[in-house]
């Protein structure tokens, strides 16, 4: 489904200042290991393919010439942080390149006791902007090829990180084509939603890329992966599927970041991020609850007030 | 009185209150529909909202999730925490296209054994009349293309050809 | 003299032969993809495209039933699949990685095992292949020894033609039969000018030598590089027209259900999870040391054919950029410097 609304003229988006985050990126990197601050630093390097970024965890100070800040810097790198990552961990102390959107991350993350504030580097980069799946990585940022969570970024600037680098162009206004597509999904009769879920669900490999990617799937035993009790079918058909589907939005409900990593991998095209936001805005509009910058110390599900709403219970 | 549709209707309770409350309805000899099967939880901040799902993957037509009257949780607040995981859920499986009309929530003390007649009666009246609920069991029969033994779809159009 | 047919009369092909009771797998528009699925008419093949996940699931399927149980009061009743139930198939529009990839994996599922599930879809089908017009900077049959013209595993080898239509070659005895049943779709053209083949980047690595290599490196840094920052997803094999690794599983209830037979990937971390809780692949890189040793050495090893075709699926949708292509590369130039298995010092390229 896209926007019916009448296509809007390619603008480019200015990453003018991708060039200067790259070297503050490599200048405080270095300072870091030098200085024996930290023992690693994860951030982005370039890959073979041409224009392309790829996550990296360098330990030597002359490796930080290495790492940079393009539009193909799409992945969340705070997934290398968390406990599940025990070899990462296992290097020491280490520094994270974070965006506005990883940040909330790394906040959710802190949070949940995954780690301290201190014991993590957090370099910030001011963002225009991302790619969106499956565009080639040499290709210039535009309206275009920008990724839809991109589109209605409000965390440009990631406040709160140790350093933030980088400096913010003028941003064109771009239409928010994912709110566009929830309102619509809003709009119908539960059975056009079901039709529409399962013919999007029945696509599904079942290759996990959305759990292994996402910062906040990081239990050593998922639930999913079970089999006495099995929850969750793990045939990759269309009854395990829906299964599998309803329980990872709940799953995140209330923890969930926003950084839409799990729609960007999803070989199959699947809108997963449409039930992670549906989840985050329902959150907001019952307790008031909203991922930041900032960690907080209790989600909305881990929590409670006794003057919650009700009316649903008989 | 015979039906032609006799719902199959799960009732996911806690064995402090709503348990004892329907045990009450059962020692008081109050009649309710035989459609609920109860299961029984320590408390409802145990139930998981997946087994609601595996509920109706496996052909529940119509769901109870009861428990103690807010402030009465034997363990203080895991009715309230359910509270909120519940309210959500409702949420995504509204998003997803339940008709959330067999979804049903309520408080039920151990001292109302009336109370639970009276919803497990509603609620399998509004079940029978709404009729059986196969969007989730008929995902069970369905298969990928690829692991289809026979595709009915595709057989329709060999056959018009 | 070679066989021509046109693109009208190709679709008319697929009529026919669905007509004639086959089941025709060809690329498929499926929304802003394609992918490999049953045709239910010729209109619907969208050729020229590599789709998004391999064909290997014409013989292997993602899930499929293995068996069914169902307990009543009679007892219990075991069936079995009625592998003579599976349809006849033809596979139309394989591009050249594609079809290059079951003839692969017949040696595994004819092993020590006969799997008879893959081996009948197989025996069932015949495979059209394409010549590959288009190659992107993920692309790299040629580095596996395969081309983008290469006719290997097809029965019929389609090439495009630059006025439109494709001449046909007919690489089997199947293929030969496929165009002997319809001849009047078939005309005869003096002379044909096929589109250009693809020319993905890149120089032909030597296997021989990258498996020396890599016998010799088990043990070695690159993994880590590489590989550490692997995030532990199928999407790689799931992807993958020759990886071949499945799960048995039971599902359904205690009345009812079925054992099914999955696809499985090598960097989950439960791939080789012992039932003790050890786990012999306790770290990401090894478990992509797994996936690459499995595709450049053991298989080779066992079976003499490398478990690869280049098609580049997994270097486009890893979620962390991991690089086939480019790992091979590396390996490639590393091994030059390598003795080989008789001690001579390797032939040094500038």
């Amino acid at each position: 489904m896209k926007s019916t609304g009448k296509p809007e003229p390619t603008v480019t988006i200015d990453t003018s200042g991708y060039a200067v985050a790259t070297e503050e990126i490599r200048s405080e990197a270095k300072r870091l290991l030098l200085e024996k601050i930290v023992d690693a630093v994860v951030g982005y390097q370039s890959g073979r393919r041409k224009g392309s970024a790829v996550p990296v965890i360098i330990t030597d100070p002359a490796q930080a010439e290495q790492l940079v800040f393009s539009p193909a810097c799409v992945n969340n790198l705070s997934i290398y942080l968390t406990k599940a990552k025990k070899e990462i961990r296992a290097k020491g102390k280490l520094a994270v390149v974070a965006k506005g959107c990883d940040l909330r991350a790394l906040a959710g993350l802190m949070g949940e006791s995954q780690f301290k504030r201190e014991e993590v580097v957090i370099i910030g980069v001011t963002c225009a902007g991302v790619h969106s799946a499956g565009v080639q990585p040499n290709e210039p940022l535009t309206s275009a090829t920008i990724a839809k969570k991109c589109r209605e970024c409000s965390v440009h600037i990631p406040e709160g990180a140790d350093l933030i680098v980088g400096k913010l162009p003028l941003l064109p206004d771009l239409t928010p084509t994912e709110k566009e597509l929830l309102e619509k999904l809003d709009a119908m009769t539960p059975g056009e939603r079901w039709e529409y879920w399962k013919e999007q669900f029945t696509r599904c490999i079942r290759c996990l890329a959305c759990r292994q990617v996402c910062p906040f799937c990081y239990c050593e035993q998922c639930l999913c992966d079970r089999g006495r009790p099995q929850a969750v079918d793990t045939s990759p058909r269309p009854s395990g599927n829906m299964g599998w589907h309803i329980v990872r939005a709940m799953h995140l409900a209330g923890r969930c970041s926003g950084c839409a990593e799990c729609e960007r991998v999803c070989p199959m095209d699947i809108p997963l991020n449409l039930l992670n936001r549906k989840m985050a805005q329902e959150l907001k509009e019952l307790y008031q609850y909203e991922a930041g910058l900032t960690p907080q110390e209790k989600g909305p599900l881990t929590s409670y007030d006794e003057k919650d709403d009700q009316s649903f219970i008989k | 009185m015979k039906h032609d549709f006799e719902p199959k209707i799960v009732a996911f309770v806690c064995t402090w209150c709503t348990y004892a409350g329907a045990d009450l309805a059962g020692t008081s000899r109050m009649l309710y529909p035989s459609n609920v099967r109860v299961v029984k939880f320590p408390c409802t901040g145990r139930i998981d909202p997946v087994f609601i799902l595996k509920a109706f993957q496996k052909g529940a037509d119509g769901i109870l999730v009861s428990g103690c009257h807010p402030g009465d949780c034997h363990y203080m607040a895991g009715n309230f925490h359910a509270r909120r995981r519940f309210a959500v859920f409702r949420k995504l499986l509204e998003f997803i296209g339940v008709d959330l009309n067999r979804l049903e929530f309520s408080w039920v003390s151990a001292a109302e054994g009336g109370k639970w007649v009276e919803i497990v009666t509603e609620l399998t009246e509004k079940i029978r009349s709404m009729g059986p609920l196969t969007q989730f069991t008929d995902l069970n029969d369905e298969e990928q293309w690829s692991g289809a033994l026979s595709n009915p779809e595709l057989k329709a159009v060999y056959d018009q050809v | 003299m070679a066989k021509v047919i046109t693109e009208e009369n190709l679709r008319s092909l697929i009529d026919l032969l669905i007509k004639a009771g086959k089941r025709v797998i060809g690329p498929k528009r499926a929304g802003e993809m394609t992918i490999y699925e049953p045709l239910a008419s010729g209109s619907e093949l969208t050729p020229g495209t590599l789709p998004r996940r391999s064909a290997k699931e014409a013989f292997f399927p993602l899930s499929e039933t293995i068996l069914s149980f169902q307990k009543d009061r009679d007892g219990l009743k075991v069936d079995d699949v009625d592998t003579a139930s599976f349809p006849e198939t033809v596979l139309v529009g394989a591009l050249p990685c594609d079809a290059a990839a079951p003839q692969v994996m017949d040696a595994v599922f004819s092993w020590d095992y006969k799997d008879e599930f893959y081996l009948e879809r197989r025996r069932r089908t015949t495979i059209i292949g394409l010549s590959c017009t288009s190659a992107d900077d993920s692309c790299f049959c040629t580095l596996v020894g395969l081309s983008p013209t290469d006719t290997k595993g097809s029965d019929l080898f389609l090439t495009p033609l630059a006025g439109g239509g494709y001449s046909c070659e007919a690489v089997t005895d199947r293929g030969e039969q496929l165009l002997a049943g319809y001849p009047e779709l078939f005309t005869e053209a003096a002379t044909v000018t096929p589109i250009p083949a693809a020319q993905p980047e890149g120089a032909p690595v030597d296997l021989a030598k990258v498996k020396v290599w890599l016998e010799e490196h088990f043990e070695d840094e690159i993994w880590e590089e590489v590989a550490n920052r692997c995030v532990g997803c199928g999407a790689c094999a799931f992807l993958c027209p020759a990886c071949h690794c499945f799960d048995i599983v039971d599902e359904g209830t205690e009345q009812k259900g079925s054992r099914r037979k999955n696809w499985d990937a090598c960097a989950f971390s439960k791939f080789t999870n012992h039932a003790s809780g050890h786990n012999p692949r306790d770290v990401q890189n090894k478990r992509y040391r797994n996936r690459f040793m499995h595709k450049f050495k053991y298989y080779d090893d066992k079976f003499g054919k490398t478990l690869c075709t280049g098609c580049g699926r997994c270097i486009r949708y890893c979620p962390v950029g991991i690089d086939i292509k480019g790992i091979l590369e590396e390996i490639g130039k590393k091994s030059l410097s390598t003795k080989d298995t008789k001690g001579h010092e390797a032939n040094h390229h500038g």
